[in-house]
């Protein structure tokens, strides 16, 4: 049983589930689900919202029957103890890898566009250490810092918003509706998923919440429901200002829509925008950081000592030459990994729960 | 204890960030305005007009206004030249204005301008113009002591104020051009002797390429409300002739309405009829003082001597090859299955449109 003073609040819930999915993945969200989908990507998008909604049922499921325990004890109890441990561990090096990338990324943008001659490792290191220290000082205070920094997301939602009305549009460029076909909007969605990742922190995260079983379902829908519509709204300004061609040419399409506004007193709004986005960004790496200590923090190490040894590998691994090569494999197979952990692992636990149950019965009667 | 440590850390790191991004203003030049031209040789010719401010010591600075041209066989590494001429730092991507010359323009500008659009430095609200001649004869100008670039930027925007001129910059020149479908005009300078740079009018651009053809200002605001592109408001005077006895008139408009609709009838032919209804404003009628305006008469007049202009411009914009009205695109999301039997630089040619244009007088202020 958790105790009551690290316990969370289902409206901390929402807000930790929203922060570790936005991130920055958004950034170069349009122009990849336009890659495959083309003008369709903002249904690829939703699509990728129903298949998080359908998980997080998944999830939900599993977790209520063992409304105590981390998805760690969970494997244990299932799976029986040598075999748990195996797959715990698969988790711990996918959250640390997927951790390690979003930092990767993140201060490959950093470089790109605000800080060019800064080394990497120097912003690594600076975000690691913020990382490390929040992470240190458990859930709650996360949680409490997560609901803090998303004043920051409902700001640029509502700048968007207003963008939306003055930029100049054309709601051609995505007519005809379904003109990609069924089987590349699919394809743009499998895309979409992977940078709406991070919601898998509700198989660490279920225990901490103060009554977890009664409308938790509720709570994670609505978290889920937001970071869709948030994502697919931006994509679909996105689809409507830049021509199908251009779009490919853009990286970050996000970026672009800031940096075409401008007024008497500012020019460059994109990096003011992404000085800004650097926080949601980082509330990712620290939900990865979390994540993978809470998987394996057990008997042996204090959970701060993992945090920190945790920390120091994340920052190792981005020290690693990121040429784009490197990056984007290791990129393909992180997203390999995450199909197996947050797809495949539950689905089959939530299986092989539901036949233990019933053996279980069968014993007792 | 732990937690001081690592605060100090943070610390420690916030004041390392800083040493290698710094930009001083002393040691950088700034690029304010630059042009592309097409030599004789067929080289890219670039000219570019840069502030150079220098410390003068004691917190004043100098600035200095100052040409430096370049050459390549081609756009790319022009930059590297011109950083390499001058002291100090130079982006320049970060110029306000980008003036092409018209020679180069027909050979087309996206390559020219690719470094502008992605460029990491670069200002991507900033605007694009044709020159009538050389390009670098009017960066080259020299008015008063103002920066010329400054001067071409106000004289464009003041004319997209009164819709003279489509309110375009770097980026949606961009997207433009990659809209197929679709053209885009441009503004088009040229160099009034001595020393003053006016607005000629559009150029008509067809993909890229600029088509040669161009309109004259009184046209393109025409056509600009025929785009449903008015801005805040648009002026014109006209030379209503009738039985011989000429007149004249001037008017604002305020406020249209724009009805345009594509049809395709069985033999494939396309037809596009574009209707507009503006609202206007009289503000000078120098004539028949003692009688009463005939604003019935007056409107019946305006509507048709307009609707003679639209279809001149039209013809023109046939001419250009240039789809200004974005008829490609509209067929291509309502007729996916024509657009793609269509080769549209070719079929473009044999759209008819037909413009209508309905005025009416909803003011006439002063005039009575």
């Amino acid at each position: 049983m958790i105790s009551e003073k690290l316990s969370i609040t289902k409206f901390q819930l929402f807000f930790l589930l929203i922060q570790s999915q936005i991130g920055i993945g958004l950034l170069s969200l349009p122009n990849i689900v336009q890659k495959s989908a083309k003008s369709d990507g903002w249904i690829s998008i939703i699509l990728a919202g129903v298949v998080i909604q359908f998980l997080m049922v998944v999830y939900y499921l599993l977790l209520k029957r063992y409304p105590d325990d981390l998805l760690s004890n969970i494997t244990e109890k299932i799976l029986g103890f040598l075999l748990g441990k195996v797959v715990n561990f698969i988790i711990y090096i996918y959250f640390i890898l997927t951790g390690s990338l979003s930092l990767i990324l993140m201060v490959k943008i950093i470089n790109l566009y605000l800080l060019p001659v800064t080394p990497g490792w120097v912003i690594s290191l600076l975000v690691i250490c913020a990382c490390v220290y929040l992470t240190t000082s458990d859930l709650r205070i996360i949680a409490r810092f997560f609901v803090l920094v998303s004043t920051l997301i409902i700001l640029l939602l509502f700048t968007n918003i207003v963008l939306a009305f003055y930029i100049p549009k054309e709601i051609q460029y995505i007519l005809p509706i379904g003109s990609a076909g069924t089987k590349n909007i699919l394809i743009g969605s499998n895309s979409a998923l992977l940078a709406m990742l991070g919601f898998e922190g509700l198989l660490f995260m279920f225990p901490y919440v103060i009554h977890n079983t009664k409308g938790l379902l509720k709570t994670t829908s609505f978290a889920n429901l937001f970071v869709t519509s948030f994502y697919t709204f931006i994509t679909f300004l996105c689809l409507i200002k830049f021509s199908p061609e251009q779009l490919q040419q853009i990286r970050e399409p996000v970026l672009y829509l800031f940096r075409g506004l401008a007024y008497k007193m500012f020019d460059r709004i994109d990096l003011i925008f992404l000085s800004i986005w650097i926080v949601p960004m980082t509330t990712s790496i620290i939900m990865y950081l979390f994540l993978a200590s809470k998987s394996i923090s057990g008997q042996k190490m204090s959970y701060k000592k993992t945090v920190l040894v945790n920390g120091v590998l994340i920052f190792l691994i981005s020290l690693i030459p990121h040429t784009d090569e490197i990056t984007n494999l290791m990129n393909k197979y992180v997203s390999y990994f995450s199909y197996a952990v947050i797809m495949v692992l539950p689905v089959f636990l939530l299986i092989l729960s539901f036949i233990f149950k019933r053996h279980e019965r069968g014993v007792t009667n | 204890m732990k937690k001081k440590q690592l605060l100090i850390l943070i610390i420690l790191n916030l004041f390392l960030a800083g040493c290698w991004d710094q930009h001083l203003l002393v040691n950088k030049t700034f690029v304010n305005g630059i042009s592309f031209d097409l030599t004789e040789e067929g080289k890219i010719q670039a000219t570019v007009r840069s502030l150079n401010i220098k410390g003068k010591g004691g917190g004043q600075i100098e600035i200095e206004d100052e040409l430096i041209y370049a050459e390549r066989p081609s756009p790319v590494g022009l930059s590297i030249d011109i950083d390499n001429m001058v002291a100090g730092e130079v982006d320049l991507h970060q110029a306000h204005i980008v003036l092409i010359g018209d020679e180069l323009a027909k050979k087309g500008i996206n390559q020219l301008l690719e470094p502008f659009y992605r460029g990491k430095e670069s200002n991507i609200t900033k605007k694009i113009a044709i020159s009538k001649g050389k390009a670098e004869t009017i960066i080259s100008t020299e008015i008063e002591k103002s920066p010329i670039a400054f001067f071409i930027l106000q004289t464009i925007e003041g004319a997209e104020k009164a819709t003279y001129l489509p309110d375009e910059n770097i980026l949606t020149v961009w997207t433009k051009i990659l809209t197929p479908g679709k053209d885009i005009i441009l503004p088009y300078l040229e160099k009034i002797e001595p020393d003053r740079i006016g607005i000629a009018g559009v150029a008509l651009m067809h993909g890229e390429k600029f088509s040669g053809e161009t309109l004259s200002k009184e046209q393109s605001s025409l056509l600009l409300l025929l785009l449903d592109q008015l801005n805040v408001t648009s002026r014109m005077a006209l030379v209503l002739d009738q039985e011989q006895e000429e007149r004249s008139i001037a008017f604002f408009t305020r406020k249209m309405k724009r009805d345009m609709e594509i049809t395709v009838d069985k033999s494939g032919k396309i037809i596009c009829s574009v209707d507009i209804k503006m609202q206007i404003e009289v503000n000078s009628y120098p004539q028949d003082f003692k009688e009463d305006l005939n604003i019935k008469e007056i409107e019946k007049e305006l509507s048709e001597e307009l609707t003679k202009q639209a279809n001149e411009i039209i013809t023109t914009l046939l001419q250009a090859n240039c789809d200004a009205f974005g008829i490609g695109m509209k067929i291509s999301t309502k007729h996916p299955d024509l657009w793609k039997k269509l080769n549209w630089d070719e079929e473009y040619k044999n759209v008819q449109i037909e413009p209508k244009v309905n005025v009416k007088i909803i003011k006439t202020g002063n005039v009575y």
